[in-house]
């Protein structure tokens, strides 16, 4: 089945009187555990597709199935828990509360889901992450790759359905970049993890199970 | 721990810097309440206390409009004694007159007593700085106001002559000097009440008779009964001889009210700004507790705890500051000439109430920007 299905998916934001068509008519279909990456220019959609997917924010028109249920038109609070529960996010910078220890940041969203042994399953996800000696440190105290694990050990947190990268390595070296590249390869190999992962690098993109190409607010066939 | 509360607890913590602010601008605003209040019902209980101390009974029974004197005092005495709840009274005689000694000349305020009976209504005869107090039956001796003694420079021991109002003369010799913290001490010359009688030629008549009930709560009641019974009198309860300055702690009240006021004004500006101004900046952070799935409520919460975090560290400060301070001032009084010595008391209840007000205070400037916090839309808190 699929676990992601939208259906002639369109967002158009206001800039003053003009009317800007981020989204004008997507229709995609994502497999429970593929891996896919979304390709394309600048300014074609890409964020604004994952923003809806991951219930940031609300589609103009069409419609966002999630392994079957129609998710649009859920109200704030439902989608905040929806967030919590079943999507997990990675962004291209600060992805991180500055204020929290690495195991802090992965704690917060399993507290927050009421979810017992927290320490211990924080901790858990931060040795599978590569980072089991860092627990401690503030984000500011760890490099650009370190942040960018704990933000992928976070999103796990509460064992999400779907994991959503914006351009996750957008901000790294190639080192670094090809570290969280096999990370993903490696939670979507032995947990059956699904990825939706936006980027820019050709390289990267291969690293998936499939690329999704979008221009100017559609896919290009 | 909840999800809530352990941010607020770590946010607070890392933003250790700006929240001492905070916290000493409600410390501060509590501290002024406490201290504020503390000296407006000090003064009033003080002036109470003091009046009723050595200038008023529970009820005190006047000459009606037309006499400047109660006629008939024997008569009326006797009837006082019937009444069950009237334990005391003592009458007193009131008039002008003037102090002799050596070459110099004072115009005074004549308070006339009987000891025995006074001392069972109020204790102006136990207010002695130095010499003795009146004995019974005394025709001689005098009791002088401090300032009286400091102003002619006056002993005790020494011998005076007293001018009555009526143009008689006698000597006296001044047994103490006495100190009320009262309008007694500006020219007051205390003497017995059968020896002023004598001298102004009043025979069974009293100014003023000062009345002790059993329980000062009958003083209504008793009011009305003796008025009738007593006829051709006016009689007046203790609080109305404290009404003028009642009346004038009140304009004060309301003075202090606004001291208050702009007091938790400008804590109330601090919490709301600052918080404010840490919000905007982190809009960031804002948006990713949306992103992980943090209701906006629970976003509105994490800013009110972190008020009521502050709210309390700042009030348990701000009670302290204000007891040491009500403390500090009461050990170091302003001294004023006429009204004496003027300190603050500590009253438990104006911490409570100054707590009460604060923590409300805090709140509720919190609720704007925690507001803003919870409804701030998520992509723009993201993409900014
Ligand atoms: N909040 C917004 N307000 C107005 N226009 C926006 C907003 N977000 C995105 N856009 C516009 O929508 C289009 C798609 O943006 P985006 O999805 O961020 O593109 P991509 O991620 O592919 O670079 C762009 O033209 C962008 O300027
Ligand atoms: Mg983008």
């Amino acid at each position: 089945m699929d676990i992601i299905k939208t259906g002639n998916l369109k967002k158009s934001y206001m800039l003053g009187k003009v009317e800007v068509k981020a989204l004008n008519g997507v229709d995609v279909s994502i497999q429970k555990g593929e891996f896919v990456a979304i390709m394309g220019p600048s300014g074609c959609g890409k964020s604004t597709f994952l923003n809806m997917v991951g219930m940031l924010d609300i589609p103009t028109s069409g419609e966002i199935y999630v392994e079957g249920n129609d998710v649009t038109g859920m109200s704030s609070n439902k989608r905040a828990e929806y967030r919590l529960r079943h999507i997990g996010f990675i962004f291209q910078f600060f992805n991180l509360f500055n204020e929290l220890t690495a195991i802090e940041n992965i704690m917060f969203p399993m507290m927050l889901n009421r979810m017992p042994n927290y320490r211990k399953n924080a901790q858990e996800l931060l040795n599978l992450v590569g980072l089991g000696d860092r627990i401690h440190h503030l984000p500011s105290e760890l490099s650009g790759g370190q942040q960018q694990r704990v933000t992928i050990a976070r999103s796990l947190a509460n064992s999400p359905k779907i994991l959503l990268a914006d351009e996750p390595t957008g901000n790294l070296d190639t080192k670094s970049s090809k570290e969280i590249i096999e990370l993903f390869r490696k939670l979507n190999l032995e947990r059956g993890q699904t990825i939706v992962m936006v980027t820019h690098s050709q390289e990267i993109g291969e690293k998936a199970d499939r690329i999704i190409h979008f221009r100017d607010g559609i896919i290009e066939k | 721990m909840s999800a809530v509360l352990f941010y607020a607890r770590k946010d607070s913590e890392k933003n250790k810097r700006m929240f001492v602010f905070i916290i000493i601008a409600i410390a501060l605003s509590t501290a002024n309440i406490i201290i504020i209040n503390g000296f407006m019902d000090g003064i009033t209980d003080d002036f109470v206390e003091k009046t009723m101390e050595t200038s008023s009974g529970h009820l005190n029974i006047y000459p009606d409009e037309q006499n400047r004197y109660i006629e008939g005092l024997g008569v009326k005495e006797q009837k006082l004694d019937t009444f069950d709840n009237v334990i005391a009274y003592s009458p007193r005689i009131n008039a002008g007159g003037a102090l002799s000694y050596k070459d110099k000349s004072k115009s005074i305020r004549i308070l006339a007593v009987d000891p025995i009976k006074e001392n069972r209504v109020t204790n102006i005869l136990g207010k002695i700085d130095s010499g003795e107090t009146l004995d019974v039956n005394d025709r001689n001796g005098v009791l002088i106001s401090y300032r009286l003694a400091d102003e002619l420079k006056a002993r005790v021991g020494d011998e005076t002559v007293l001018v009555f109002e009526k143009g008689n003369t006698k000597v006296f010799r001044i047994k103490g000097i006495f100190r009320s913290g009262m309008a007694l001490d500006t020219n007051t010359v205390i003497l017995d009440f059968e020896s002023a009688a004598e001298q102004l030629n009043l025979s069974n008549k009293a100014s003023v008779i000062l009345v002790r009930l059993s329980d000062i709560a009958l003083t209504g009641q008793y009011k009305d009964t003796i008025s009738r019974e007593l006829g051709a009198i006016k009689v007046k309860e203790w609080k109305q001889e404290v009404e003028s300055i009642l009346s004038s702690t009140a304009t004060f009240k309301e003075i202090s009210s606004a001291i208050n006021a702009i007091g938790l004004f400008a804590s109330a500006v601090s919490v709301g700004v600052i918080l404010y101004i840490n919000i905007l900046h982190r809009r960031r952070q804002i948006g990713i507790m949306k992103a992980v799935g943090m209701k906006d409520f629970q976003i509105l919460s994490v800013y009110i705890i972190e008020a009521m975090i502050m709210g309390t560290i700042g009030i348990i400060a701000g009670d302290m500051l204000g007891y040491l301070g009500t403390k500090y001032l009461e050990a170091h009084p302003f001294s004023d000439p006429i009204l004496g010595s003027l300190s603050p008391r500590f009253y438990t209840y104006i911490l409570y109430d100054a707590s009460l007000v604060t923590m409300a205070t805090v709140i509720l400037a919190s609720t704007y920007p925690a507001l803003m916090a919870g409804r701030m839309n998520i992509i723009k808190a993201i993409w900014e």
